[in-house]
Parts: structure tokens; C-alpha cells; sequence
């Protein structure tokens, strides 16, 4: 009698475990989901340190004065930046994810309908806009943008950076309607993000009226990745078209290929 | 008659006593005090199983006996305090300490911050006796942030520690200054620290020592000003159990026997290791923390040296 019984608890157990699973998710999605919304990054007190402490980044740069001033400003003490507990990373990291999180609703595509009427708009066209809408997010601080950078390399701070830029670049990807499930999954995101952090790093350096030769750089990145491609899938049919011939030679001479 | 009671009560403690020496062991030395803490490394779990008594290492004694104790421990250390955490730590509670405080940041710079209003912390080390955590903060104040009106309150239980601080003081710049005051006080009721008043909150390796850990948490609240930062450098769980295994080795068999040599003092560093064993794991002393009301930063710790000692902080919401 009683294995059985315990046999039916554990099962129920198992039933447990996988109903109260969900509940745990629910905080923390590793995909994209329609029906939630996504937890808010950053805390309400650290996001309301962050908040009043980006808007001192342009005077006072990316540094733990701007927080300090942040915090005064929220109402905190000198001493509550401590709330952060990578100092001025975190402020850096603040204004990666809220631009990231900015993008859908500061490019707007119209919709498949409207597209008729207007000249249909490509992916291509699509990631070009919305990486250059990303770029601009950049303007107010672009002369504190190197200080960010030198941050962002640091060590111990490398992963996070480059995982931001991945999901910088998947965001982009998104948006822009791709739906790829194959392996240019990986190279669409890896050739953006490379193109998207020279791009940033061209433009600390970019004195031209409205960043014109930033956008000119970044449109030839992109076609240098087109040409790449291009190159790549020739380079491909080439290779196939003579490794065909070249059997059928000698199965022709009687070779048992 | 009082005398007739009084008589019968010291010699009931004294077999007490005796039982005690008995039940512990005959005698000891290097080779016991490893054994000693092969066979008591998984201490029994729940702290305060029976009410009014706590323990003492891993002795259980009477609350109101854990204070007495603790003091004596300290009175009979206080002397050779900085020469033992040398030799214990291998020089690294210094780099411990440097980094604690460093990343505290104290002091408000005069040259950056807009309101005049406000000049520079209002800083409360608890159990800071020797003054080693208040120097470096006024340190780091003068010379990185510029600020000279800094202040720090040392709080500690012990006057001999307290003692020692004081004439430590007198090689600093501080010895005479209002920005260093010296009070004598139990961490778990500061009746003279005024509520809101305290910008900063430290406790640096002396929160495993009080009797009521969550006590002296809640008057920590009660004395911090909204937005102000609890920030407690212990002792803690190390995380690698290999180097968890050559970690005890060292603190059990080396510490009580450095005590001895050098201090002449073993009884007291057993108790420091004990002690140590004791404390709570990170996690459960986060949430102690959390319990009392304040806000953690990311997951409320940071490890140092692979957590042999840990940074706790927590920051009062407004």
C-alpha cells in the first residue's frame, strides 16, 4: 500500500513542480513574448537615481559626480549610489538598455497595408533606419561617448557589454520583420554588431554638420557587407559548379565516383 | 543565610564549570583543535532553538552571558588586535578593509556638488574600537573627495578597545578634531544617536559578535537618514569547497595556535573561529537585511577573497 502511495505523491510532485515552473518564468523571459510584457530592467529606486542622473551625463560625463548629482536630485543622499552596485557601469548599462528599449517605439514602419500605396521598404532599408535611429540616440552624449566606451572595456565588464550589443542587434533584426531560422540567424546578427560598433566609434570622432559622414559610413559598411555576401554566394557556386564538372571528367574517363 | 546560598550557587557553578572543562576536552593542543573542528564543522543548525540562550562559538550560553564574554574576548585582544589580524590573514584584512571603504566613496566634494547646504557625511562606525575603518573614511574623504568636514562617530562596547582607538588617534591628523568622536555604546540600542541623523552605517567584523543580530539591523534603520547606506564588511561562507577545505585547516589549526603564540591568548581566537562558522551564509544575512526594511544593490553582497569575508550593503528607501 504504501509504495504506492508514494509512488502517486511523487508524481503529484512532479505535476507540482511543473505547474509552479511557469509562475517562477514568468519574471525572468529568455524569448520574445506578445502576451507579456517584460519585467522593467532596473528597480524603481535605481531607475529613479539613473533617470535624474543621465540627464548630467552631458556636462559632467559618465562618472560617479553625475550620479551623486542624480541621486540629489531624486531626493537620495551622496552615499545612496551604493544602491548601484557597479558605480557608473551601471549608468552606462542604463542608457544602453532604455535606448535599446526606446527603438520600437521611435522608428515607425508603416504597416503592410499602407506599403502599397507608398515604395515597399526592404529589410535591408528597414535595419539600415533603425540602426541609424539608434545611432542618433547617441547625439546628446556623443562627447561623452569615449569615456562610456573606456568603461565598457574594462575587463570585467566585457561580457555584459557584448551581450548588450547582441541584443542590440537581435533587436534590430526583429524589428526590422526578419525571420530567418537558419544559420544567417547567427551572421545577419554578428556582421550588424560588428558594423554597428564601428559605426559608434567612427562617429565619437565625427565633426560634420548632422553627423553626414557617419551616415555615409555607415552605408558603406552595409554595402560592404552586401558585396561580401555577394562575393561569398558566387564564391559558393563557383566551387560547386567545378567540383560537379570535375567528377563528372572523371566519372567520364571511367572512374567509380 | 545569604551568605549559606551565595556559597551553595558558587559551588554549584563550579561543578558546572568543571562538567563543562570535562565535557569538552581534557586538554588541548594543534593536533586536537583539528579534530576539534573536524567533528564540530557542521554545528547544529538552528541558532536560538531554546529562548534566553544564544551561542558563544559553539558553546550555547545564556543571553545576557554572550556580552560579558564577547567583552572579555576583546579586553584580553585589544593590545595585540593588529599584529594577530596580520599574522591570521596574511596582511589581507588591510586590502579588505582599503576596498570596502573605497568603494563606499565617503565625503562630498566641494568642488562638484550643487547645494551648499549639506557638508560632507555624517558617518557611524559600530564596532569600529580600534579605529581602523573611521581613519581610512576620513582619509578617503580629505584626500580623494577634498572634504574636511567628514565626521565619523566610533561606537564600540569595549573601552579597552575604544582605548586602544584613542591613542591610535593621536598619530592621525584627527586626534583633536571634531571630525572624530569616540562613544561608548551596545550596537543594539543607540539611544544617543538621534533617528535620521546617519549617512553611513558600518560595521566592519563585529556584527558576528552581537548577541541580537536583527536588533542591532533594525537600530541601524531607525538611526540612517532616507536614502542612507548600511554597509557591513563580516566574515562569511566561502564559496570553492576545495579551497572551503584548506580554508578550515588554516582557521581551525593555525589561528587558535597563532593566539597562543603570540598573543597568549587561545581560548579568545577559538572563539573567533568559532564565531566565525557561525555567522550566516550570505544569502540568509541578505535577507536578514531585507527583513529590517532596507534595499539591496544587484544581489545585496560582494564576495571577497572567494568569501572568506563579504560586503553587505543596504540602502534605507525613502
Amino acid at each position: 500500500m504504501a509504495p504506492p502511495a508514494r509512488l502517486s505523491n511523487s508524481i503529484f510532485g512532479i505535476f507540482r513542480a511543473t505547474s509552479f515552473r511557469p509562475a517562477l518564468l514568468r519574471k525572468c523571459r529568455l524569448y520574445h513574448s506578445y502576451e507579456y510584457s517584460q519585467p522593467p530592467p532596473f528597480s524603481a529606486t535605481a531607475s529613479a537615481i539613473l533617470a535624474s542622473a543621465i540627464t548630467h551625463v552631458p556636462s559632467y560625463g559618465f562618472t560617479s559626480t553625475a550620479l551623486k548629482l542624480g541621486a540629489g536630485d531624486a531626493g537620495y543622499l551622496d552615499v545612496s549610489t551604493n544602491l548601484l552596485p557597479r558605480g557608473v557601469f551601471d549608468l552606462v548599462n542604463y542608457h544602453l538598455i532604455m535606448q535599446r528599449l526606446a527603438l520600437k517605439d521611435n522608428v515607425q514602419f508603416p504597416s503592410a497595408s499602407e506599403q502599397g500605396t507608398a515604395k515597399k521598404l526592404g529589410i535591408g532599408a528597414k535595419v539600415r533606419t533603425l540602426t541609424l535611429a539608434r545611432l542618433r540616440a547617441n547625439e546628446p552624449i556623443i562627447h561623452r561617448w569615449q569615456e562610456a566606451l573606456a568603461i565598457m572595456a574594462q575587463p570585467s565588464y566585457v561580457p555584459t557589454s557584448l551581450a548588450e550589443l547582441a541584443r542590440l542587434a537581435d533587436e534590430i533584426w526583429f524589428l526590422a520583420g526578419d525571420t530567418s531560422v537558419d544559420t544567417s540567424w547567427y551572421t545577419k546578427r554578428a556582421s550588424l554588431s560588428a558594423i554597428y560598433s564601428a559605426t559608434e566609434i567612427f562617429m565619437t570622432q565625427d565633426t560634420s554638420k548632422d553627423f553626414t559622414e557617419t551616415e555615409q559610413f555607415l552605408d558603406a559598411r552595409l554595402e560592404d557587407v552586401t558585396r561580401i555576401g555577394g562575393f561569398l554566394g558566387a564564391l559558393g557556386e563557383w566551387v560547386d559548379y567545378t567540383g560537379h564538372s570535375a567528377v563528372n571528367v572523371l566519372r567520364s574517363k571511367g572512374v567509380r565516383i | 543565610m545569604n551568605i549559606q546560598t551565595s556559597k551553595l550557587l558558587l559551588r554549584h557553578q563550579l561543578l558546572e564549570g568543571a562538567k563543562r572543562r570535562i565535557s569538552r576536552e581534557p586538554y588541548r593542543c594543534f593536533s586536537c583543535s583539528i579534530r576539534h573542528a573536524q567533528h564540530q564543522s557542521q554545528p547544529p543548525k538552528s541558532p536560538q532553538d531554546t529562548p534566553g540562550t544564544t551561542h558563544f562559538g559553539f558553546e550555547k550560553v545564556a543571553e545576557a552571558l554572550k556580552e560579558q564574554r564577547v567583552g572579555a574576548v576583546f579586553s584580553s585582544v585589544a593590545s595585540s588586535y593588529d599584529t594577530m589580524n596580520d599574522l591570521m590573514s596574511l596582511g589581507i584584512h588591510r586590502l579588505w578593509k582599503d576596498h570596502f571603504v573605497r568603494n563606499l566613496n565617503p565625503g562630498r566634494n566641494p568642488l562638484t556638488s550643487l547645494s551648499a547646504s549639506e557638508r560632507g557625511w555624517n558617518i557611524l562606525d559600530i564596532a569600529g574600537g580600534t579605529g581602523d575603518i573611521a581613519f581610512r573614511m576620513l582619509d578617503h574623504a580629505s584626500t580623494i573627495n577634498n572634504d574636511a568636514h567628514t565626521r565619523v562617530t566610533v561606537a564600540d562596547i569595549n573601552p579597552d578597545m575604544l582605548a586602544e582607538g584613542k591613542k591610535r588617534a593621536l598619530a592621525t591628523p584627527y586626534a583633536r578634531s571634531p571630525r572624530l568622536k569616540f562613544v561608548e555604546a551596545n550596537a543594539e540600542k543607540l539611544d544617543m544617536i538621534p533617528d535620521s541623523s546617519v549617512d553611513l552605517y558600518t560595521v566592519a567584523f563585529g556584527i558576528r559578535n552581537f548577541t541580537h543580530k536583527d536588533a542591532a539591523i533594525r537600530e541601524a534603520y531607525r538611526v540612517l537618514k532616507p536614502g542612507g547606506v548600511f554597509a557591513c564588511l563580516e566574515f562569511s561562507k566561502v564559496n570553492n569547497s576545495v579551497f572551503d577545505a584548506l580554508y578550515k585547516r588554516w582557521s581551525f589549526g593555525a589561528i587558535p595556535l597563532i593566539g597562543q603564540l603570540v598573543a597568549g591568548d587561545r581560548d579568545s581566537y577559538q572563539y573567533l573561529v568559532e564565531s566565525i562558522e557561525r555567522f550566516p551564509s550570505q544569502t540568509e544575512f541578505r535577507d536578514m537585511i531585507q527583513e529590517a526594511g532596507f534595499l539591496v544593490p544587484g544581489q545585496g553582497w560582494e564576495d571577497l577573497t572567494g568569501g572568506i569575508a563579504a560586503v553587505h550593503k543596504g540602502v534605507k528607501p525613502i
